[in-house]
């Protein structure tokens, strides 16, 4: 599971991106090394994913370039449980500006 | 001479005849309290064929054969999940050796029959899955019986020639159903769903770690619904989610985890001389689940 948050400029250029990655996390028990595939994970050693009765939450705070008063805010999750393969869940863009007349 | 040629001949009829039951009539002496092992795949095939149960329940066999149970070792968009792991990896088939059932502590869960198997069985399987035969390897499936017979009960050996369901039906057309409690909890999803690494195996593995999640997160938080009452809404077979129906898994994900976002853009000014144009955004994700997400 990814929540990806980027943010645009009036022009459509990039200004920020981050992602989190929800997911438990395990290694083979012989490495510090998470590992990929169960004929080789045994054992969390951390877990990120989402959890019952425990909803999930982040903080981002996105510096804005000298100058620029607008932004776009693209906020996205997704479930990919191998690269490229990906399953769209949620996708919310909010316009933002510094200008309250706006 | 003529009395042993008529002789043969009869045995011939009679193993003729054993066979053709032996068809007909699926899982009659080899599943339940002490198990024949099947010594080729063709009769493991046949000792789980459960295309019988469609005569009366149909409805319900085919919401089944649309389900990832009708297809434990085929991945996702119809690949054979096992090939790579035993061309590769510490389950992979070493040079000049045929696979045993060693090679395949998966099947603890996606051919839980396996058991009721000899390792000719095994290298049959694995001989299938490395030639990328599909509509082989689409013949081994969590049916009807390994669910109704095999992993019915856990107190003991389920009963042979009895297919476990929600009240007894002695009159039940085949086999005679007895009742289990066991069809509606939790713990028999959790059989296979998953607790965490499976250290029996010489290869140990971890896959699903689901119902580990639903035993330690879920019900000390206060969750009530058993597994079946989000899974298997009205009985019905298909057991969700799907992962090959890419919209359809992306809807009950999107109803299944709430996403609320909150932005604010302001300009910080921390001291005097110094501010900090910015926007700060807050998201929540709540889940409904009873498991962590994603798991499996």
């Amino acid at each position: 599971m990814v929540l990806d948050v980027t943010a645009n400029g009036p022009d459509g250029k990039k200004i920020f991106q981050t992602s989190r990655i929800y997911s438990a996390q395990a290694t083979d028990s012989r490495s510090t090394q998470t590992a990929l595939g169960p004929d080789k994970k045994l054992g969390l050693i951390r877990d990120t994913s989402i959890q019952p009765f425990a909803p999930k939450e982040e903080t981002i705070e996105i510096p804005l370039p000298e100058g620029m008063k607008d932004a776009v805010i693209e906020v996205s999750l997704r479930y990919q449980p191998r690269p490229g393969n990906i399953y769209p869940i949620h996708k919310v863009v909010r316009n933002v500006s510094l200008d309250r007349t706006k | 001479m003529k009395l042993l040629q008529r002789k043969d001949k009869q045995g011939r009829w009679a193993v003729s005849l054993l066979a053709v039951l032996f068809l007909l009539t699926p899982g009659t002496f080899v599943y339940g309290e002490t198990p024949t092992q099947a010594s080729t795949l063709a009769e493991l095939i046949a000792m789980y064929d459960s295309s019988s149960c469609k005569e009366c329940h149909e409805q319900i066999y085919e919401q089944w054969e649309k389900s990832h149970h009708a297809r434990p070792l085929m991945g996702m968009d119809d690949w054979i999940f096992m090939a790579s792991y035993l061309k590769r990896g510490p389950l992979a088939i070493k040079t000049g050796q045929k696979a045993t059932k060693a090679n395949f502590p998966c099947f603890k869960c996606h051919l839980p029959q396996i058991k009721h198997a000899t390792d000719g069985v095994a290298a049959e399987i694995a001989d299938a899955i490395l030639k990328d035969d599909k509509p082989t390897v689409r013949k081994l499936n969590i049916s009807c019986l390994v669910c109704h017979n095999e992993k019915a009960v856990v107190h003991g050996r389920p009963e042979k020639n009895v297919v476990y369901g929600n009240k007894d039906l002695p009159d039940h057309q085949g086999f005679p159903v007895k009742k289990s409690p066991l069809l509606k909890d939790s713990l028999m999803c959790g059989q296979c769903h998953g607790l965490g690494p499976n250290l029996e195996f010489e290869t140990p593995v971890q896959c699903g770690t689901l119902y580990g999640s639903y035993l330690h997160a879920y019900i000390p938080s206060g969750g009530t619904q058993t597994c079946q009452e989000c899974h298997m809404k009205n009985a019905d077979h298909y057991m969700p989610p799907d992962f090959n129906k890419r919209d359809e898994l992306s809807a009950r994900l999107r109803e299944s985890l709430p996403m609320e976002v909150q932005t604010l853009a302001y300009t910080f000014q921390p001291v005097e001389d110094k501010v900090f144009p910015m926007v700060v955004v807050k998201t929540k994700i709540t889940s409904k689940a009873g498991h962590r997400i994603p798991d499996g």
